[in-house]
């Protein structure tokens, strides 16, 4: 992992937002993560865990309470104005919904276009060339520059959403469930070009996502969250098979996969996870965990490296190894 | 129980959905599964009687208990619905009104079905919740729609839909709107109304892993059309139908190497 050139990182990032009764939200705990040139990080957990905060904390959408984003030896954290702006070309998101991140009245052409205008990159005569060169990028017909975003079904836009996070030749691509609102075929031809763009361009990608199988066979890394903080960090293909932390294992027994053993009862947590508001002293997911001893209930486990690639917070591993800094 | 004999339903004289055959047995699960747009949810809403102003059975026939559906008048839907046959849909928070408390939407549910006072209405209700796994059913009563989880809605649907424990239930993407570990909770919910009230269900899902999961039965759609069907070996493992090779091929699965095919 050390021979990969590491381009972006979160060093101890809080965010919280204020809430009703002066109470605040947790969104995230002291999340430390890495991107690396050339690698997907895959971010997992269930509705309000905080995966997409992270995310939007990470192209300056919302700035953390504490902590730094560090791009290239750089801290983003304090930019403002101009250098903000200018530091937003490295790092370029796809939302899930493109119906409501493109305007309907632009032409593909125009949209695709747009951060190039934005800062002055090209002039407008020049829109054809370039357009008919990103779309040939994702694999669309060059006529499609004049069609507007309706006539174009949720793969082809998504493909230009694509296109247009990719225009300003970012460092750091970043993907809020990019592919969930598609059917799986679909998704499948659009993971692969994600994969095909990724190895020409040698970009780093972090890569939200519901579905646990879908991150599990494309990252490179899967950062496992709950109620705001990171419980796991483990390699993609040993997810399945080398999960440690009791919360990342339900979620692996919770899955319903097509080559599971269709015999056995599925495994399923009790409850549901508790507010953000009130999150517990201790351990985040004290309250739903069946090993959950006296200590969790005082200490926040640290993450601990398991091994060299993984990583886990929790107190059954706690005397195992002494964690990286 | 239930039989769908050559059904083609149409919208505004534009078949979306053709030659759908199916027999159903007491107790039975089935699942239909199929990418967006190929008729899935509109042969369960035919079924229930529910299609759009738009929609009309144009051929064949839906039959349950040797009798025709088609003929129904509201009168006798009203009395079906709800007793025979049921429904959940994706959110069944979306369903509710969601200025009115669950407490409100459920008594006038009960008393549209049986003569019973509001007060034993609202305690029926909050019975039902807490049999459904929700804990304090009067809690939930009292809420209104939002100020539950999308779990504990989706408990509500089923609560409601199971009162008069009907025969058949049917599901309209009924976890795609959960988390895992609430996807989880809830089809384990559905296999057990199979086991305690011998409930026969048709479940409509895009999640090939549910419905291999739950269906005795499996039903692949495309284009209106019955694609293949079979049982969970032969869809998963042993099908013939080249499309439904490639839908499973696109299915990602953990530890599989998924983008090799």
């Amino acid at each position: 992992m050390s021979t990969e050139e590491l381009i972006l990182e979160a060093k101890h990032i809080v965010k919280t937002f204020p809430a009703e009764g002066g109470k605040s939200l947790m969104a995230n705990n002291d999340i430390n993560l890495k991107f690396y040139r050339g690698r997907t990080l895959g971010l997992v957990g269930e509705s309000g865990c905080g995966k997409s905060t992270f995310m939007r904390l990470l192209v300056a959408l919302e700035r953390p309470d504490r902590g730094d984003i560090i791009f290239q030896g750089e801290s983003l954290s304090g930019l403002r104005g101009e250098k903000l702006r200018q530091s937003r070309r490295h790092i370029q998101m796809v939302f899930q919904d493109p119906n409501t991140s493109f305007n309907p009245k632009m032409r593909i052409r125009d949209i695709v276009c747009e951060p190039l205008m934005n800062y002055g990159k090209i002039k407008s005569g020049e829109k054809d060339k370039i357009c008919s060169s990103l779309l040939k990028m994702v694999e669309l017909p060059e006529e499609f520059m004049d069609r507007y975003p309706h006539s174009l079904s949720g793969g082809q836009r998504q493909r230009v959403a694509i296109a247009r996070a990719l225009a300003l030749k970012p460092e750091v691509l970043i993907l809020d469930e990019a592919t969930s609102a598609l059917d799986v075929s679909v998704q499948k031809t659009v993971i692969q070009l994600l994969g095909r763009l990724q190895k020409e361009l040698n970009l780093a990608i972090g890569f939200i996502c519901h579905d646990i199988a879908l991150v599990a066979s494309i990252s490179d890394d899967v950062a496992v969250m709950y109620l705001g903080n990171l419980v796991e960090v483990i390699p993609g293909i040993k997810l399945g098979t080398e999960a440690q932390h009791p919360y990342t294992k339900a979620l692996m027994g919770s899955l319903f996969d097509i080559h599971m053993d269709f015999h056995k009862k599925i495994e399923s947590l009790k409850g549901d996870v508790p507010s953000p508001l009130d999150v517990p002293e201790g351990c985040p997911f004290q309250e739903r965990c069946v090993h959950c001893m006296e200590t969790c209930r005082k200490v926040r486990p640290a993450l601990q490296n398991v091994s060299e690639d993984h990583q886990v917070a929790c107190h059954l591993y706690q005397n195992i190894k002494k964690a990286c800094p | 129980m239930l039989k769908i004999d050559h059904m083609t339903v149409a919208y505004k004289n534009v078949p979306t959905v053709l030659d759908f055959s199916m027999d159903m047995k007491p107790g039975q699960i089935i699942a239909l599964v199929g990418e967006s747009g190929s008729g899935k949810t509109t042969v369960i809403r035919a079924a229930m009687g529910l299609l759009p102003a738009a929609g009309k059975v144009t051929e064949g026939d839906i039959v349950f208990d040797g009798k025709s559906l088609l003929s129904y008048g509201p009168e006798q839907w009203r009395t079906f619905r709800g007793r025979e046959i049921s429904m959940i849909f994706q959110d069944s928070g979306a369903m509710m009104n969601p200025t009115r408390r669950v407490g409100s939407v459920f008594v006038e549910y009960l008393r549209t079905h049986e003569k019973i006072s509001k007060k034993e209405a609202w305690k029926k209700g909050a019975a039902m919740l807490e049999r459904m796994r929700l804990p304090d059913g009067d809690h939930v009563m009292r809420s209104y729609p939002f100020q539950l989880s999308g779990g504990m809605r989706q408990r509500v649907g089923i609560a409601m839909g199971m009162t008069y424990q009907p025969r058949l239930l049917l599901a309209d993407e009924p976890t795609s709107a959960l988390d895992v570990t609430t996807q989880a909770q809830i089809v384990r919910q559905m296999m057990e109304l199979r086991e305690d009230y011998h409930t026969g269900i048709i479940i409509v899902t895009h999640n090939i892993g549910v419905a291999a999961y739950m269906a005795d039965h499996i039903i692949v759609m495309r284009n209106g059309r019955i694609e293949d069907q079979g049982d969970r070996e032969q869809i998963l493992h042993g099908s013939r139908n080249e499309y439904t090779r490639k839908l499973i091929a696109s299915v990602p699965s953990v530890g599989g190497e998924w983008l090799e095919h």
